[in-house]
């Protein structure tokens, strides 16, 4: 049965839909032009095959950025008729959160990975020469694989590809409504975005962490190139330019995720070991393996299988973490892993293509492969960088073994869980390989390539390694770190050792050796890393510990300890650890809704420091979110964020109104009267109430006041938790009838009433109506101190420069030949 | 013997170490029953039990949150938190807890919950229900 639907607009979601066709079949031609390119014996004069590849990724780009335009369009003008715009955005969010909305989805993550893909195949083109034909081959194949992850295609009873452009009539909802031809007009709003994800950090950090993952393709397509056109010498030097790129591009997305888990979620850290995590670094380490070993092989001709094989292996495993992350297969051990889109075998096909080629081209060149038969010296640098090559991919198969448990489940039928306590697991065996690492990253620098006098050697190595222990010593004394397991301190004695070495060879690059900063500098900022991440992950400290307020059970608090949330009611101080905090308020700004806490530093009796902080919850897609708010200082960073409120409910507010208006007095304990003169003090549980004077001169809003009425106002000054508040209940005779009016308090959470007037005593009835603890305001929070995390951000930055000086030094020496 | 064998033989160890390690690390998935029966931190799926209250009252104790769970086999046991609610957790379709059995609580250390799919489908039922309504009028 055909409906006209009224008020769609289909323009753009065709359009969209055709040059996603267009992208993948011209991927395809292009791959097969490029394919016969490379195989013609002699070239023809007229290149043909070349220029019909070309033709082919050039419309492949276009049609890629057709996608994004039509897709921006959708989510732009909220059309809520396609399902990508209902499910991730909403009219309420903000422009600059709709451009994170375009890859807030698995789809658009797909266009986006397409498209540097494209960028990166257009700069190859017209700067890869020789290498084009082979190396493009590689690039179209990949994007005609990555075009059917978005085709939307159903054949029979199986789907080829999610598309963006799906309409959300046709999403596979069952719902009558959609056999009202207006049914539009009852979809108002979309969804809105998941407030986890209304963060800046993920405006930037999904292209950059696609850009590094993306550009792994290119050395991967020289690592093919060499094999397949058996040029194997030649394809190690033009690749290690774009291979240092990739290191740095990954590494400084991997970390942007980082830093932006520190900001925005709560999983108390910059790194959880979560399985989406793991799965991002593991193409990252493998890389940074390949390239110490790649350039082994530039200078000496040794380790040319490694290089060739750690190159490959880490595209296949950026396939196989973008399997794990989007095929469902992680759902029950990680936080954020997509749901299947029904792509798994797709995404199994993926990493199988890849891995089989790999596979295939060095089995059939093994025996041509320029393998050297002659043994490394061990006193020469290429002996110990292929070492350390070896240990950061036994890293990865470690964490890859970890995390791929349940694949391992999947494939075997077996019913392992993940570690329990896996943050410990992890951070206990990566360290120990970080241990070697480390160490191997310090002194591998005062080697030299062949062979090296052997007593100078040990003589550098052990004055800097004594040195750095020193260094070592001071710092675990001065932070606390010796309290922690041995294998932690000797990671960070090799780190330091790291950084120290590595500073000696900066100095030297000062002194004329100037091609080795960029190494000097990368590795100095690896090293700071590591102490940045040690120190910090080591000895951060939860400040919101020892709570005050009741237990539910004594024994129940032995084995719990510690606790981490503390209440804080609104206006009542609290002692967190240095610091007096108090919670005074909280506005809402858009969804968001902000709480105001106090911080005042205490040093005896005097404040030395005051500051606000302000962390706040999202509400959207149902659900609460919260962001926390952080102050900066230089050695450490204090991180504050709210884990419940009884401000927020997630109940209708209509609901809540209802029960507020009916019988206001509920709210309240029972009432407690007081007869008091003027001057006299009321004590109530927060604090008290002191009755300063009476006032006969009362001026009511909306009645008017006669001769013969008498009004009179209670002044009254409430002190409580440092605070002073006035009110004026007001108590009247009108006519016959006695009226009174209560003030209420709301930040004090108390209501009073002047309810009689006992004129013999020439005193006053005072009725104190207070809140019980249930129903004031109050937030919980956790407050968590980080000591010098900045290390482990500012080693990020160094790494990055390090590898910026080494693209710039390496594409040098390249264009040099 | 060449250095690079001796080097293969380390690497060789330090792989199987690693499997080794890892595999001895893995916990299990159970049931409640299994949790009883030996003391150990295990994985625990199932659901929440909507009909019986949790326990969460920040005003008394603000590391304290309780509730009951079924597990696969439906059998239905006490869960202790040290912590907060989690957000949502009422709408929670799937929970994998880590812990385990102490008397005949369950404490658990990790709390993963999921968050039904199904969401959508009822979302888009409460807007139908109003377009029929307004039909009517």
């Amino acid at each position: 049965m055909d409906i006209a639907y009224k008020g769609e607009h289909l323009l753009p979601g065709n359009l969209g839909q055709f040059f996603i066709v267009l992208a993948f079949g011209s991927a395809l031609f292009s791959f097969i032009c490029y394919f016969f390119a490379t195989q013609e014996k002699v070239a023809k004069s007229d290149n043909s095959w070349l220029r019909l590849g070309r033709i082919g990724y050039w419309l492949n780009t276009v049609s890629i950025i057709g996608m994004g335009t039509c897709l921006f369009y959708i989510l732009y003008n909220h059309y809520f008729e396609y399902h990508y715009a209902w499910s991730y955005t909403s009219r309420s969010l903000p422009t600059y959160y709709i451009v994170s909305g375009f890859w807030n989805g698995q789809e658009g993550g797909f266009l986006l990975w397409m498209f540097w893909e494209a960028v990166l195949g257009n700069i190859l083109i017209w700067r890869a020469k020789s290498w084009e034909k082979p190396v493009m081959t590689t690039l179209a194949l990949s994007q005609a694989v990555l075009g059917t992850m978005v085709l939307g295609l159903q054949i029979g009873s199986a789907h080829v590809g999610s598309s963006p452009f799906l309409l959300l009539r046709n999403s596979g909802m069952q719902a009558p409504i959609f056999q009202n031809p207006d049914y539009l007009s009852f979809i108002k709003d979309g969804k809105g975005m998941n407030p986890s994800l209304q963060n800046y950090w993920m405006i930037i950090h999904p292209p950059t962490l696609f850009l590094g993952s993306a550009s792994l393709v290119v050395p991967f397509a020289y690592a093919v190139a060499g094999l397949w056109k058996k040029r194997y010498k030649e394809w190690i030097q033009p690749a290690i330019p774009y291979a240092l790129f990739s290191c740095m591009v990954l590494g400084t997305g991997v970390v942007m995720g980082s830093f932006w888990a520190y900001e925005s979620l709560n999983f108390g850290g910059f790194w959880a070991w979560d399985p989406v995590e793991n799965a991002s670094i593991f193409p990252w380490l493998m890389l940074v393996g390949a390239l110490h070993v790649m350039i082994v092989y530039k200078n000496t001709g040794h380790s040319y299988f490694t290089a060739t094989f750690l190159v490959m292996i880490s595209f296949v495993l950026v396939w196989y973490s973008s399997f794990l992350a989007r095929s469902g297969v992680l759902g029950e051990s990680s936080v954020h892993a997509f749901t299947d889109l029904g792509l798994f075998w797709q995404l199994v096909i993926g990493v199988l293509i890849f891995l089989a080629i790999s596979v295939y081209l060095l089995v059939s060149r093994w025996k041509e492969l320029p393998i050297t038969k002659k043994d490394e010296e061990t006193y020469s640098r290429e002996f110990w960088m292929f070492v350390g090559a070896v240990f950061l991919g036994l890293s990865c198969f470690h964490l890859i073994v970890v995390t791929s448990i349940p694949v391992w489940n999947l494939m075997f039928g077996t019913k392992m869980a993940p570690p329990t306590d896996p943050v410990k697991h992890y951070n206990v065996i990566q360290a120990s390989f970080a241990v070697v690492i480390a160490l191997l990253s310090g002194f591998t620098q005062f080697l030299k390539y062949k062979r090296t006098d052997i007593t100078r050697f040990f003589i550098t190595t052990l004055i800097y390694l004594a040195f750095a222990a020193l260094i070592t010593a001071l710092v675990v004394y001065a932070t606390g770190f010796y309290k922690l397991h041995v294998v932690f301190i000797l990671v960070m004695l090799c780190s330091v050792y790291s950084v120290v070495a590595n500073a000696k060879i900066l100095a030297d690059s000062f002194k004329g050796k100037y091609k080795l900063a960029g190494s000097a500098v990368a590795h100095i900022g690896f090293g700071l890393l590591l102490v940045g991440a040690l120190i910090s992950s080591g000895t951060k400290k939860v400040v919101s510990e020892n709570i005050t307020g009741e237990q539910f059970s004594a024994e129940f608090a032995k084995d719990e300890d510690p606790k981490e949330n503390l209440l804080l009611y609104k206006n009542e101080p609290l002692r967190l650890g240095d610091y007096m905090v108090t919670f005074t308020g909280d506005t809402v700004e858009g969804a968001s809704h902000f709480f105001n806490i106090d911080y005042k530093r205490m040093k005896d009796g005097k404040v030395t420091e005051s500051f606000t902080l302000r962390p706040n919850v999202i509400q959207a897609q149902g659900g609460m979110s919260s962001t926390p708010d952080t102050k900066h200082y230089l050695f450490h960073d204090l991180y504050t964020h709210i884990t419940m409120t009884n401000l927020i409910s997630t109940q209708p507010a209509a609901e809540e109104a209802q029960h507020g208006a009916t019988d206001d007095d509920k709210n309240y304990d029972a009432p407690v009267a007081h007869e008091v003169a003027v001057g006299d003090t009321i004590p109530y549980r927060d604090g008290v109430i002191v009755l300063k004077k009476l006032n006969r001169s009362v001026k009511l809003q909306d009645i008017p006041i006669t001769d013969k009425d008498i009004a009179l106002g209670a002044q009254l000054e409430v002190i409580t938790h440092g605070k002073t508040y006035e009110a004026e209940p007001v108590y009247m005779i009108k006519g016959n009838s006695q009226l009174d009016f209560g003030k209420k308090l709301e930040d004090a959470g108390l209501k009073l009433r002047f309810t009689k007037v006992i004129p013999d005593d020439n005193k006053i009835e005072i009725t104190v109506y207070q809140q019980p603890e249930s129903k004031k305001k109050f937030i919980v929070l956790k407050a968590i101190e980080f000591p010098y995390i900045n290390l482990f951000w500012a080693g990020t930055i160094i790494m990055v420069i390090g590898f910026l000086l080494s693209i710039f030094r390496r594409n040098k020496e390249f264009k040099a030949i | 013997m060449k250095k690079s064998a001796i080097f293969g033989i380390v690497v060789i160890a330090v792989a199987i170490a690693v499997i080794i390690s890892a595999y001895s690390n893995t916990s299990s998935y159970g049931s409640f029953t299994d949790a009883q029966k030996n003391n150990t931190e295990l994985h625990v799926v199932g659901h929440l039990n909507k009909k019986k209250e949790l326990i969460y009252d920040a005003t008394k104790d603000a590391n304290y949150f309780s509730f009951y769970m079924l597990d696969k086999d439906g059998k239905e046991c006490k869960v202790v938190y040290p912590g907060t609610k989690p957000q949502d957790f009422e709408r929670s379709e799937q929970i994998v807890l880590t812990g385990k059995m102490k008397g005949s609580e369950f404490h658990a250390s990790k709390i993963l919950m999921k968050c039904p799919s199904k969401y959508t489908d009822e979302k888009l039922n409460v807007t139908e229900a109003t377009a029929q309504k307004s039909a009517s009028l």
